[in-house]
């Protein structure tokens, strides 16, 4: 069961700014969606459509079978972290997260719950002015934990975070999703989202290139064959003969066709001495390269 | 409803701005009625009519009602505001309705202050202090409403046009220099603009009665009272309608 369901949906800014261009997808129920792209390549805008905070110019969005706005006491089926900065820099943790949960018709107590999920406990009563940008990520996640919803929207949670605060929020995510709740997770840095995520959503430039589960997508990327040898450049001429195509830096080849098999086998029988020989597992980011360059879209 | 209530009231609490609110309006009342008390002959000091900074009151909430919508674009809060209570409506009724209650609050604080300042300084004068008389409490209590309604109508406005430094500025330059102007050039037209209606509206009976300020610009107080509802009822409407369409981004 879709639990989002994007349809057609466009958004454009001015006459010239067109920051979400037909884009169709679905998140599945229990999964975590890793909606990756780079920088304006249209996530957070499409994040924001779907919560009811900027309207498509084109197309429709349902998340939960609704339009966020009719889904009764929303708080508490969808928890969103979209602006970290977003709250009032006199006011401290605490009091922000209670305006948020009094709007939302929440007691108070979801607020000390929240800030214990973050652990921000001990600096819930310092004005949010004094607040790290890591402490302030916090405080907005704990902002979207606050109705216990069971989806959360996380637009580039690990912003501000250092390598510690990146770790602490990776565990979180798994720890959310071992309880079986949606969550899409937007981001611009890969590596970040690598471990965690079961599907990906990839954007550029407003586009969808590519959707599914991040083992599928793998499969369908091109595996490279990386090579050292002290006779490269023989290597090289060999393989490029048979149609792979090479890189070569010094004595590295980068090798794309051919399985790693058959390139020492080629090795083997024309005398040529390997020092290393390995099929690279593409990663995320190569995958993502891979689709932004090949595909204009799904 | 409640919950949303709950929500703007803890915005009021707790922040700065509401301090800040209150302790302006209690300067502004306090001050001016203290030098009148000193200083004005005791002939001319009337034991009850005492609102020297009443109209400074006025353009105190007024900014503050400014204040409390602009603080929301500008800090970005809105966008947790909307997430909380998506129907966008509801959420502008209700900080109209608070904006409201707390610029007549201030208003009814800043009478109330300058009675006490009356309490203690007049009988130091050798003027006996009179509880004000029914035409003094309709001046007060038409101080009241329309601070309320003036309140409403910096919310209003902060909503439309949202820029915090834009949306002040802009107001008070246009009420306190513009808006004049326009009146002592083009009274007939500078009568109906909005500044002027609320002047109108809250202009005290006493001096009115003795041919000073009031309602000489031409309307009558029934209907300066009834052009400035209507003028915070298309403000507060418009307000809503674009708040609703709006893009958070």
């Amino acid at each position: 069961m879709a639990v989002i369901e994007a349809e057609h949906l466009s958004k454009r800014f001015g006459r010239k700014v067109l920051a979400v261009d037909d884009v169709t997808f679905a998140i599945r129920a229990g999964a975590v969606t890793g909606f990756l792209g780079p920088n304006g390549a249209g996530k957070t805008t499409t994040l924001r459509m779907i919560l009811d905070l900027v309207k498509p110019t084109a197309g429709s969005v349902r998340i939960l079978g609704a339009r966020y706005r009719h889904l009764a006491r929303p708080a508490t089926r969808v928890g969103a972290l979209l602006d970290a900065s977003g709250f009032h820099p006199g006011r401290t943790g605490r009091n922000a997260l209670r305006v948020v949960a009094a709007g939302a018709g929440l007691p108070y107590a979801r607020v000390e719950d929240a800030l214990a999920m973050v652990e921000l406990e001990g600096a819930a009563g310092r004005a949010v002015k004094g607040y790290s940008s890591g402490m302030k990520q916090r405080l907005a996640l704990a902002c979207a934990l606050l109705g216990d919803p069971e989806v959360l929207l996380l637009d580039e949670p690990a912003n501000g975070l250092d390598p510690e605060g990146i770790r602490w929020l990776r565990t979180f995510l798994r720890a959310r999703a071992a309880e079986g709740r949606t969550i899409l997770v937007s981001s611009h840095v890969l590596a970040e989202v690598e471990q965690t995520v079961d599907d990906v959503l990839i954007i550029s430039k407003g586009r969808l290139l590519a959707q599914g589960p991040i083992g599928e997508l793998a499969r369908t990327a091109q595996p490279v064959v990386r090579a050292r040898s002290p006779q490269a450049e023989k290597l090289e001429a060999l393989l490029a003969a048979r149609g792979a195509a090479v890189n070569r830096l010094d004595t590295a080849l980068a090798i794309r066709g051919p399985a790693s098999a058959e390139v020492g086998e080629v090795a083997h029988a024309n005398g040529v001495v390997l020092h290393e020989l390995f099929t690279e597992v593409p990663s995320l980011e190569d995958l993502f390269l891979e689709i932004a360059g090949t595909r204009r879209e799904l | 409803m409640i919950s949303l209530l709950r929500a703007e009231f803890l915005k009021l609490r707790s922040t700065r701005t509401s301090l800040g609110l209150g302790i302006a309006v209690l300067l502004v009342s306090v001050v001016p009625t203290v030098l009148l008390v000193a200083f004005l002959p005791t002939r001319m000091l009337n034991g009850g009519e005492l609102a020297a900074g009443a109209t400074l009151v006025t353009y105190i909430v007024l900014v503050f009602g400014i204040l409390g919508m602009t603080n929301e674009y500008r800090h970005g809060t809105i966008t947790y505001t909307y997430l909380a209570t998506p129907r966008r409506a509801r959420v502008m009724i209700v900080k109209l309705v608070v904006y409201g209650a707390g610029g007549a609050l201030a208003m009814l604080a800043a009478l109330l202050a300058a009675q006490l300042v009356g309490v203690i300084g007049l009988p130091a004068r050798g003027v006996s202090y009179q509880m004000p008389d029914g035409g003094a409490l309709a001046d007060y209590a038409r101080q009241i409403g329309v601070a309320g309604l003036v309140t409403c109508f910096g919310v209003a406005l902060g909503a439309f046009l949202r820029a915090q430094v834009v949306t002040v500025a802009g107001t008070l330059i246009w009420a306190l220099l513009v808006e004049p102007l326009i009146v002592a050039f083009k009274p007939g037209v500078g009568t109906w603009l909005p500044f002027n209606v609320f002047g109108q509206v809250t202009a005290s009976t006493i001096m009115s009665d003795a041919g000073g300020v009031g309602t000489q610009n031409g309307l009558a107080r029934p209907e300066a009272f009834l052009v400035s509802v209507v003028y915070i009822a298309v403000v507060s409407v418009a307000a809503v309608v674009v708040s609703m369409s709006r893009d958070v981004t």
